[in-house]
């Protein structure tokens, strides 16, 4: 028994509260609504989950590196349409897709380095350098499409995130090896150790031999390079690109953030807790469309629950530290 | 004395001044048609509501936070008093003025309450506000768009201060409104440079505890400022609403960035405590002028946005390397 317990007391307890959650809701859409569990439900769920499941995985390495990436959505559509201009240079064979991720991938690297650069070396706060970058690179995205969205992509292209294997879309196939690449490089590399340090405490850091700026620069290069691959994602789900899609996903992001355990002031936050809050709010938000609610009750509940989730942490928080 | 002259050229406010000067005579060498009274009258035009804005949001970052949830505030002041007063047939301006006030100031205080007391970040709190008033202003209201605006409403925006005909018959006329403004940045100036009140928001930017220890009451400044910038923001709504003879429940959403990138243009430094109301009018007019003109220069229109966010990088550049040049020069 006092073994179960210690076991209880070790888990994530984040983690574990948002599974109950997540399960509670699963329980009662599946029984009032058969639909929520129908197949098609799910696989749209499953197709929906990676888009700003990785944009939140970006969002989630700046935070703990003390910084936030609000600039993630500018790049996920300028890669996107990189890609697409890519793809329709090189008359849009099957053969182009390649060339076209990996210019998309590179788009990504090069815009978060940017921003890490400025941030560690300029030392401007992460917040506004990447609200800069969001205007900044939404604005090359539009002097490169000059405002409509960019279709006619290769058909195999748009089988990336609405092809399925063996029953299972491939998004949701790319999002599970990226969280386990996610979980090797916080987990398992000194660089993870630096990145958790830094955020803690940057004077600390730079005391105890850390190259802040490296570090800060890869940050925001790997959350760019994130940021691209649900670019990728987006434009193939929608068969183009523009660039204005999911604007809705920077706040969407930020709540999956928080809401998974990451500490805005930087330090603290697991994958667990982050990939468990990505499935919470994919099963409201399919709730809420099983349901028919109006698509505005949708951004007023997102709100509010990051606000209310901000004043639980901060109460919960107080009594301990009361205690 | 010589270095008194040279210190005052080099401030952020002047290096602001020389690029609106070089920019006017370069758009002005380009199009001669931007040498006229009508360029004036139309930025102020423009200027008008962002200023409001840029005021509130000046006072907020000076302060050690920022405020993003403005816009949707002042959605919702607008579209909320334009549909009460249409339902319950009030006509009267001071009412419009006072009900936008309200619910601005409501929707202020409870950015102060999880800011002040909750300690949350002034983003994730700006940002969390924002989205639930637009989603509650479009759940509540509709997308619809009011035209029809009550009449006395209707008849201030025909009031002006000057017209002016020029040489084809077009009349540009100067609104009475282009005062709010004015009034705004005069009380914003009075309340920062002499008043008690304005060195402690001044004091809670630099460090906070510092300022708590000093003996400033650091709640009651936080919630001042996130109540005057939902009230100001409430005030910009109903004056956007005159102006554009019409109530949209999104017009203003996503103008968060221009107006924060004019504050930072002005030298107000994003990490608080430093800022001036000069600065910030004079990085509006920048703004506006780019925002306005950029056709003029024959530079296509989806180029704006990029115009914009390039300029924003290298003024906090600009800003932040120079307070990286004091923090590293010498101390006497």
């Amino acid at each position: 028994m006092q073994k179960l317990i210690n076991i209880f007391k070790k888990t994530d307890r984040i983690a574990l509260a948002l599974l109950v959650c997540s399960i509670g809701i699963t329980i009662i859409m599946g029984v009032s609504h058969p639909k929520f569990l129908g197949k098609s439900n799910l696989q749209g769920m499953l197709i929906q989950i990676p888009e700003y499941g990785i944009l939140a995985f970006g969002m989630m390495i700046a935070m703990i590196a003390g910084g936030i990436d609000l600039s993630l959505v500018g790049i996920a559509n300028l890669s996107g349409i990189v890609a697409a201009v890519v793809m329709r240079n090189l008359n849009g064979t099957d053969f182009s897709i390649f060339p076209a991720i990996l210019a998309a991938l590179m788009v990504g690297c090069l815009c978060g380095l940017f921003n890490g650069w400025i941030i560690g070396y300029l030392e401007i706060p992460a917040m506004l350098v990447t609200l800069c970058g969001l205007q900044l690179y939404t604005g090359i995205a539009l002097m490169i499409t000059k405002g409509p969205a960019i279709t006619g992509l290769p058909e195999s292209f748009s089988n990336i995130a609405n092809g399925t294997f063996a029953g299972i879309p491939i998004g949701a196939l790319v999002f599970v090896l990226i969280t386990l690449v996610l979980c090797y490089l916080l987990y398992a590399t000194v660089y993870g150790k630096c990145v958790y340090l830094m955020g803690t405490n940057t004077i600390a850091s730079r005391f105890s031999g850390i190259n802040n700026l490296k570090i800060t620069m890869l940050t925001y290069a790997i959350s760019g390079i994130f940021g691209s691959l649900a670019g990728i994602l987006m434009a193939s789900h929608y068969n183009s690109a523009k660039s204005d899609y999911g604007t809705s996903y920077t706040l969407l992001t930020l709540l999956i953030a928080v809401l998974g355990g990451v500490n805005p002031n930087g330090g603290r936050g697991r994958v667990q807790g982050v990939v468990m809050s990505i499935i919470l709010l994919q099963l409201v938000s399919s709730s809420f469309n099983i349901l028919r609610v109006n698509a505005f009750v949708k951004t007023f509940a997102w709100g509010l629950i990051l606000l209310l989730i901000m004043t639980a942490t901060y109460l919960i928080e107080r009594r301990q530290s009361r205690d | 004395m010589n270095n008194r002259i040279k210190n005052f050229l080099t401030t952020n406010e002047m290096i602001v001044v020389y690029i609106i000067i070089g920019l006017a005579i370069l758009i002005g060498s380009v199009n001669p048609a931007f040498n006229s009274i009508s360029t004036v009258v139309n930025l102020s035009r423009t200027m008008l509501v962002t200023l409001i804005f840029a005021m509130c949001e000046m006072i907020v970052i000076v302060s050690g936070g920022i405020d993003v949830s403005f816009p949707a505030i002042a959605c919702l002041a607008m579209i909320a008093t334009g549909n009460i007063m249409l339902k319950n047939h009030i006509d009267s301006v001071p009412v419009a003025f006072i009900m936008g006030a309200l619910i601005g100031a409501s929707l202020g205080t409870l950015n102060a309450v999880l800011i002040a007391i909750v300690k949350m970040p002034s983003l994730i709190a700006t940002l969390g506000v924002s989205s639930m008033t637009s989603g509650a202003t479009l759940a509540i209201f509709g997308a619809k768009i009011i035209t029809n605006l009550p009449g006395k409403l209707d008849k201030l925006y025909k009031v002006s201060l000057f017209s002016y005909t020029n040489a084809d018959g077009i009349t540009y006329s100067l609104t009475i409104l282009i005062l709010i403004p004015i009034l705004i940045c005069l009380l914003g100036w009075l309340l920062l440079k002499f008043t008690m009140f304005g060195r402690g928001i001044h004091a809670v930017g630099g460090d906070i505890r510092a300022a708590r220890i000093a003996g400033f009451n650091v709640k009651g400044i936080l919630f001042f400022v996130y109540i005057l910038s939902g009230t100001m923001a409430g005030i910009a709504g109903v004056t956007y609403m005159i102006l554009m003879r019409a109530a949209d429940p999104s017009v203003l959403m996503g103008s968060e960035m221009m107006v924060i990138a004019a504050v930072v243009m002005g030298g107000t430094r994003i990490t608080g405590g430093h800022g001036t109301v000069i600065g910030t009018i004079l990085g509006v007019t920048l703004i506006a002028l780019v925002k306005n003109n950029l056709i003029m220069l024959g530079v296509p229109a989806h180029f704006q946005t990029f115009v914009v966010g390039l300029i924003m990088i290298i003024g906090t550049s600009i800003t932040s390397l120079k307070a990286k040049h004091v923090a590293n020069s010498v101390k006497v």
